[in-house]
């Protein structure tokens, strides 16, 4: 046999065809089982701990495992859960009338001795939960009867309902152990692998009748943003969440998808006040009024998201006001007055502390730097890690910030951990600083049960937020949803609830 | 030789040893609280006595030397320790993983010699055609494009645009053999295609040396057919380069599978690798960084071996 160039290249294609064969003999695409929902989770969750707060992807799970007293429906109204009403009695302690037909998945009913038993650990001397603190203000848990408790607090407190529509705030049952907590929402772990996927089934005795619709859930991690969005599009998966930024009109704009975006989180600068130049609330307020937001929101979010002018209240809200929500508004004459009565007419310089590791973050620190340097603050970019970042918050090694937050509820009072200057040092807030008055309004509002005159004291909180600046809006970003057309019942909570929408899949359905 | 190979091994230990240590000591150097990172997701206020509570209980707030002793403990019993973030026994999930990394590595490197040793021969063998010029110009440009450059350009046409394939993801082998090939062939392509690149290139030059050598002009001269000189002859002499090329490559591929495998959602070693260190889950790092190490350590030692068996003057001198 003589080797000719002929003979060459059809032996390399047929065995190039014969590699490539398995490949491409399938149309290949991830199958989709009757009623059961893929969903593309953005991080696979650290833990499941039904108390312990290990981030969104982590809450979207336990939402469905976990059932606590309320919840919040697709509207953002608080809505009975384990427990059917709640009130407050002559003595100003709330009590909760239980459901009598929930089970936990272990088949035992859900008792006033199982919620007394998880309120107490939660505000446990050993406890890691997200709401210790809260809960440790929760002097006595009283059982009146087998479907009844008493909550009573240390002070008068208007927001505790709302605590119990948090995802780190379950009923589980006097059983569980720390490996292996039993709840009684409407799902339950059929298999899992770390740093994959999760399977979910139904929980046949759920309280709710006819609920949940799916026949079941399979959550697919996807951590990369566009691959994530690859999946939708090429029909791995039935819904995402966090779409990014710079594919939400490719989601809009496909006829077989659809996009649910919210404007919940939000952008905010913090800063170190327990040194000069930014422990002059002057120094802080010519910040506030030097950033055009416009610019932020096109760079960092592609348009999607609004400026905030103002201390992050949603617009809708009792507590909302137009005028004082653009308090901080982009005034660059007003910044360099306001700097140049503070000491500062010839700018000074200062370190911006941000994170490379979200874009967001990097977007809006350089459109920040851009804005401050045009009044004369020379800002110097740092941009570690997200773990440094943590790190050298907390301890106030900066004097700038930029942060992207989200607040606990839409009340008012979950904008507590931002801007009460009371609590102790973290990276979430501003260092040091001082907001006697904003801190005292948030007080007040907390204790107040009148809902008109809550609405008045908000009011005054931002006022003297405006003055004080604990931190200055930039934006709100939206977080949005995509999913295929076909899916219905599955909604994006308004405002700073959108984290909690994976509570709606109990409700969700193919159409 | 005995006592040479008892040497190495014990070099290779203490090599092991090393990394291990700098590894742990680094970790703990680097900003970051894995407890307060845990309670912090997602940017929100970690109760600092909730932190501390976790830093106790996670053993933490122990001196670092005894830290660092019962690590060491551990290691001798062949025990990594388990993770920080939800106490899953780091053995198990590199048990799980590495397997799959293995795979991806073996699977590019499948494909680069498939397509790499062939086209280089081809090439070679036409010095200066059309397809030596085109292929060593698409050598060169595979070189140069970015491994997370070509991943996001297959998915973008493969699953997005023509919708042939799934986006990414992983099905066992025995769970669904054609699906579990299917999403094996983007990230292999992916990871082989410099690969594919260097062994063309390597080929190409070798067939060309191999071709210049006394011994192929003898058996042309005497009379063999072309086909029978290229085989026994060219290639096979020329094989020997290749394959020390694709032994060291396949090394270097283990860490360049990072990315591939973050692009193509591929559940190997990389995923826990990033996740624990931007959760700064010290037992996880510490452990895979050591389970790759090994692996390079493990590879060194076969080779010095082959070549100590090959040649007996680097065992005696």
């Amino acid at each position: 046999m003589t080797t000719t160039r002929r003979s060459f290249l059809q032996a390399s294609m047929f065995l190039g065809a014969g590699t490539a064969l398995p490949f491409l003999s399938l149309p290949a695409r991830a199958q989709r089982s009757a009623g059961v929902l893929r969903y593309g989770l953005s991080a696979f969750p650290p833990n499941l701990q039904p108390w312990v707060s290990t981030g969104a992807a982590s809450g979207t799970v336990k939402l469905l495992i976990h059932r606590s007293l309320v919840a919040y429906d697709s509207k953002g109204e608080l809505r009975g859960e384990l427990a059917t009403s709640w009130s407050i009695d002559d003595q100003g302690a709330w009590v909760f009338k239980l459901r009598k037909d929930a089970v936990f998945h272990n088949g035992d009913p859900v008792t006033a001795d199982d919620v007394k038993w998880s309120i107490e650990e939660i505000g446990g001397e050993k406890s890691t939960a997200y709401m210790r603190t809260q809960f440790q203000s929760i002097s006595k848990v009283e059982i009146l009867d087998p479907q009844t408790v008493r909550l009573v607090t240390k002070e008068p407190l208007a927001t505790l309902p709302t605590w119990f529509g948090n995802y780190n705030t379950f009923i589980i049952s006097r059983k569980s152990t720390t490996s292996e907590p039993i709840g009684c929402g409407p799902f339950r772990i059929a298999a899992q692998e770390r740093g994959s996927w999760i399977e979910l089934t139904p929980f046949d005795k759920f309280y709710k009748p006819g609920f949940p619709k799916l026949k079941g859930v399979r959550f697919i991690v996807y951590a990369d943003d566009n691959l994530r969005q690859a999946a939708l599009v090429s029909g791995d998966v039935d819904v995402i969440e966090y779409v990014p930024w710079q594919s939400m009109s490719a989601v809009e704009n496909d006829p077989r998808l659809k996009l649910d975006a919210v404007e919940g989180p939000f952008m905010c600068v913090l800063f170190n006040g327990s040194k000069p130049p930014f422990n002059d609330p002057r120094v802080r307020r010519a910040v506030a009024h030097a950033v055009k937001r416009d610019d932020i929101v096109k760079a960092a979010f592609f348009g999607r998201g609004k400026p905030l002018e103002g201390v992050p209240i949603v617009a809708g809200t009792p507590w909302y006001d137009e005028k004082l929500a653009h308090g901080w508004n982009y005034d660059p004459a007003r910044a360099k007055a306001l700097l140049a009565e503070a000491g500062f007419a010839n700018g000074f310089q200062a370190t911006m502390l941000a994170t490379a590791q979200y874009g967001m973050h990097k977007d809006t620190a350089e459109v920040v730097q851009q804005y401050l340097g045009a009044i004369g603050i020379q800002s110097e970019l740092r941009l570690p890690d997200w773990p440094t970042r943590v790190n050298l918050g907390g301890r106030g090694q900066y004097d700038l910030a930029i942060h992207g937050l989200s607040a606990d509820s839409n009340d008012p009072d979950g904008l507590t951990p931002y801007i009460d200057t009371s609590l102790p040092p973290n990276y979430v807030r501003s260092f040091g600083l001082s907001a006697p008055r904003t801190t005292a309004a948030l007080d007040r509002g907390r204790a107040e049960f009148d809902l008109a005159r809550r609405a008045e004291i908000y009011k005054e909180m931002q006022r003297a937020a405006l003055e004080e600046v604990p931190m200055a809006g930039l934006a709100w970003r939206q977080q949005g949803y995509g999913m295929d057309r076909s899916v219905q019942g599955f909604a994006n909570m308004p405002g700073a609830l959108t984290g909690l929408s994976g509570a709606t899949l109990e409700e969700t359905w193919f159409g | 030789m005995t006592r040479w190979l008892f040497g190495r091994v014990l070099i290779s230990i203490g090599l092991a040893w090393v990394v291990a240590t700098i590894v742990f000591m680094a970790l703990h150097v680097v900003p970051g609280d894995p407890a307060e990172l845990l309670l912090s997701s997602n940017g929100v206020a970690a109760d600092p006595a909730a932190v501390a509570e976790l830093r106790d209980k996670l053993g933490l707030a122990r001196p670092i030397l005894d830290q660092y002793l019962s690590f060491l403990g551990g290691l001798t019993r062949g025990d990594l320790g388990n993770s920080l973030v939800d106490d899953y026994p780091v053995m198990s999930e590199i048990a799980l993983r590495l397997p799959r990394t293995l795979e991806l590595i073996f699977a590019g490197s499948l494909i680069a010699c498939i397509v790499g040793i062939p086209a280089g021969t081809y090439a070679a063998l036409h010095r200066g055609g059309t397809f030596d010029r085109i292929a060593s110009g698409a050598a060169a440009l595979l070189l140069a494009i970015p491994v997370f450059v070509v991943g996001t350009l297959l998915v973008l046409v493969l699953a997005e645009m023509l919708r042939l394939m799934p986006a990414g993801g992983y099905v066992p082998l025995a769970q669904n053999p054609a699906q579990h090939l299917m999403l094996l062939a983007l990230p292999a392509i992916a990871i082989g295609k410099g690969l594919t690149a260097i062994i063309f290139r390597m080929s190409r030059a070798s067939v060309l040396d191999a071709l210049s050598k006394d011994f192929v002009r003898t058996a042309r001269a005497k009379g063999l057919a072309p086909a029978r000189v290229l085989s026994r002859h060219v290639v096979r002499n020329a094989l020997t380069p290749i394959l020390t090329v694709l032994g060291l490559q396949m090394g270097t591929l283990l860490g360049g599978t990072v990315l591939v495998e973050y692009v193509f959602n591929w559940p190997g070693l990389s995923t826990p690798l990033l996740r624990a260190v931007e959760a700064r889950d010290y037992p996880m790092v510490v452990g895979v960084v050591l389970t790759i190490s090994g692996l390079f350590l493990f590879i060194n030692l076969v080779m010095d071996i082959l070549y100590a068996a090959l040649d007996p003057r680097i065992r005696t001198g």
